[in-house]
């Protein structure tokens, strides 16, 4: 890392979610009975991203990557913890501050039927907010879009078609434009690529990294693909049932993992030119995160367990320059 | 040598109004006994649809509309929809993407593992439910005489996998057709199904089809690859050659986009444009527009060349010489 002060700074941070008890469950919860189940999605994330830097955030269904993403992105409030932005704390930003951070940080989906209106034609989904927030004039729009669009590698002249008329990949680029036409400098990018063909994410991951290099952007990539992960970005962080167990610069974590769970997504996936593998899978299943096992959350699949990851959390340490690991093993050595 | 499937110039159609969509459009292939062969392809090459052709299960508007598919020397597209119901299920079992469709969810595991089996067998409920009790085991789902009682939604999507793999091999067919059986799952997930997968069909010899989108699990469990694309095969061969060596510009094309074979940060060596409509595809080479090594020919039928003892490539320019006639 760095020694200037990282772009985003998340500290501790932590989401749960929980219903709200209806009135017929309060007067139970008052006589007794046990409270509405807490889903605790992300729990106690510390994570910094220098400017320029691109992370990787991985994990299996569940982890909380997108939920930490989301975050991020403004989507959801934290239930507790600290995000820093720009050195600023958000929580002391002034109404300037906290309007200029939600449009330097924009989200790209997975999905891009489910994320562009089908009802509103493509100048006005990518033209729209850069006019509310007065970033250029309407009457510029139309020339506007028509740059972002190229920028995209879109054809200008389909800026009057609605999303249906475009194929995934295409419409994976409106997502991108619609997010780049409000000058961001931050993208988080949740899935971005997962739901493309192979040789169109190939397209979509090379426009990623030209903007990088044409924008200076800053991206969090979050990915169950690991090669996709390893492709793209400088440091990765990874999950596990709410919490991240490693953190580290993409290379080193790739050529030699320090967490057991980080090992074995390694192993387990397939990888062009390993040839006839055999699978040493992981036992189990990721248990729920509404009740988490006590001590290290991995203990109940990981293969070299023993008694103290039953009863003690290990903290996220240094465990080399740069890298975090949140281990007990590595106290043995 | 005598195959368990042959497939010849398999042909399945879509009429629609806007005309007929060849979604498969001439494909070929052969299985041998205990074999595994990877289907691969990206979203509308008709490796699905090939694999549904094969056993009929194939809705209107979509119509086989020429070929012949050979499964122990018999044609399965003239047998009569009786004949058709007493193999699937018995001879050829089928797995899904998606195991939350397949299963019924308002039924227990027990009920729809005894159906299964008495559907083609005349024996006791006990017997039947010791036999789904057993291969619940064997598919590695913990404490089956409990789990057996549950509902689908109980299970998670990889125990779901498993139930439907354990449904699939009950009366131990000969081929099972695995239409991207792990493409759903997470990573760690998948690798168990994997090698679940691998060992039950090491043990009991069944060939299988593995239809995916993934290279990478192809060449992790796969005797032989088949590429499909725009409803045609263009390559095929032993799956090591042809990701060593691939013959076509599309196999090519695929293991420069696939993230994991490249260097790391930098640019991938991208396909250009996108995969032709199936609608109106023109005559030559499907390939040819996005094709770098494209020459004039191609705009007229490639040819089947020779790569190898067991390889072929449907183009006029294989990326390596053919073999001697």
């Amino acid at each position: 890392m760095t020694g200037q002060p990282a772009l985003l700074d998340l500290r501790a941070v932590s989401k749960h979610f929980t219903r709200k008890p209806d009135f017929a469950e309060r007067l139970a919860i008052r006589l007794g009975a046990p409270e509405p189940p807490v889903v605790r999605a992300v729990e106690d994330v510390s994570l910094e991203v220098a400017e320029g830097q691109a992370v990787g955030l991985v994990g299996e269904s569940g982890c909380g990557k997108s939920t930490l993403g989301r975050i991020v992105a403004g989507v959801h409030a934290r239930t507790s913890g600290q995000l820093w932005y720009r050195g600023r704390e958000d929580r002391a930003f002034t109404a300037e501050e906290a309007r200029r951070t939600q449009i330097e940080i924009q989200m790209i989906f997975q999905d891009p039927m489910n994320s562009l209106n089908p009802r509103m034609r493509v100048a006005d989904i990518i033209g729209e907010a850069p006019v509310v927030h007065g970033l250029f004039p309407s009457r510029e729009r139309v020339q506007r879009v028509g740059a972002l669009m190229r920028e995209v590698g879109l054809d200008p002249a389909y800026a009057r078609r609605f999303p249906h008329q475009f194929s995934g990949g295409q419409r994976q680029r409106i997502g991108i434009a619609r997010a780049l036409a409000v000058e961001p400098r931050f993208l988080v990018c949740d899935e971005s690529v997962a739901a493309l063909d192979v040789s169109i994410q190939a397209q979509v991951l090379n426009l990623f990294m030209d903007l990088r290099e044409r924008r200076g952007l800053t991206y969090l990539f979050i990915s169950h693909d690991l090669g996709v992960v390893r492709h793209l970005t400088d440091r990765v962080a990874i999950m596990y049932l709410g919490r991240l167990v490693e953190d580290g610069p993409t290379r080193e974590i790739f050529a030699g993992p320090n967490h057991p769970y980080t090992r074995a997504l390694l192993a387990g996936a397939p990888r062009i030119g390993r040839g006839r593998q055999t699978f040493t899978a992981l036992k189990g299943e990721l248990p729920s995160p509404i009740n988490p096992p006590p001590g290290c959350p991995f203990h109940t699949r990981c293969p070299h367990v023993f008694a103290r990851c039953r009863s003690e959390m290990p903290r996220l340490r240094p465990v080399a320059s740069g890298r975090l690991s949140a281990c007990h093993l590595n106290d043995q050595a | 040598m005598t195959a368990l499937l042959e497939v010849t110039g398999l042909k399945t159609h879509f009429l629609t109004r806007a005309g007929a969509v060849r979604a498969v459009d001439g494909v070929d292939l052969t299985l041998r006994a205990g074999e595994v062969l990877g289907l691969v392809g990206e979203s509308g090459s008709g490796k699905s649809v090939t694999s549904f052709s094969i056993l009929g299960l194939v809705d209107p508007p979509g119509k086989v509309v020429g070929g012949s598919v050979r499964f122990k020397g018999e044609d399965l597209i003239q047998a009569s929809p009786e004949r058709l119901r007493q193999l699937r299920g018995r001879d050829i079992a089928m797995i899904f993407q998606d195991p939350m469709l397949t299963l019924t969810p308002v039924l227990r595991i027990e009920t729809q593992m005894v159906e299964t089996v008495l559907a083609h067998e005349r024996t006791s409920y006990a017997g039947a439910r010791e036999r789904a009790l057993d291969m619940l085991a064997r598919v590695g789902i913990p404490a089956p005489q409990e789990r057996i009682r549950a509902y689908p939604h109980q299970f998670s999507g990889g125990m779901r996998q498993r139930v439907a793999i354990a449904i699939a091999m009950l009366h131990g067919p000969s081929l099972i057709l695995a239409d991207e059986p792990t493409t759903a799952l997470d990573v760690t997930i998948q690798g168990q199904v994997l090698s679940e997968m691998q060992r039950l069909v090491a043990e009991t010899g069944t060939a299988m089809i593995w239809v995916s989108h993934d290279l990478a699990v192809v060449e992790a469990i796969a005797d032989r690859i088949i590429v499909m694309y725009a409803g045609r095969v263009v390559e095929e061969g032993p799956v090591a050659e042809v990701i060593a060596r691939p013959g076509h510009p599309y196999t090519r094309g695929l293991l420069d986009s696939t993230p994991s074979a490249a260097t790391p940060g930098g640019r991938l060596r991208q396909i250009p444009g996108m995969a032709p409509s199936v609608l109106n595809l023109p005559p030559g080479c499907p390939f040819a527009p996005r094709c770098a090594h494209v020459r004039p020919e191609c705009s007229t039928p490639p040819p089947v060349r020779r790569l190898g003892p067991e390889r072929t490539v449907r183009c006029f320019a294989p990326l390596i010489p053919e073999v001697g006639q």
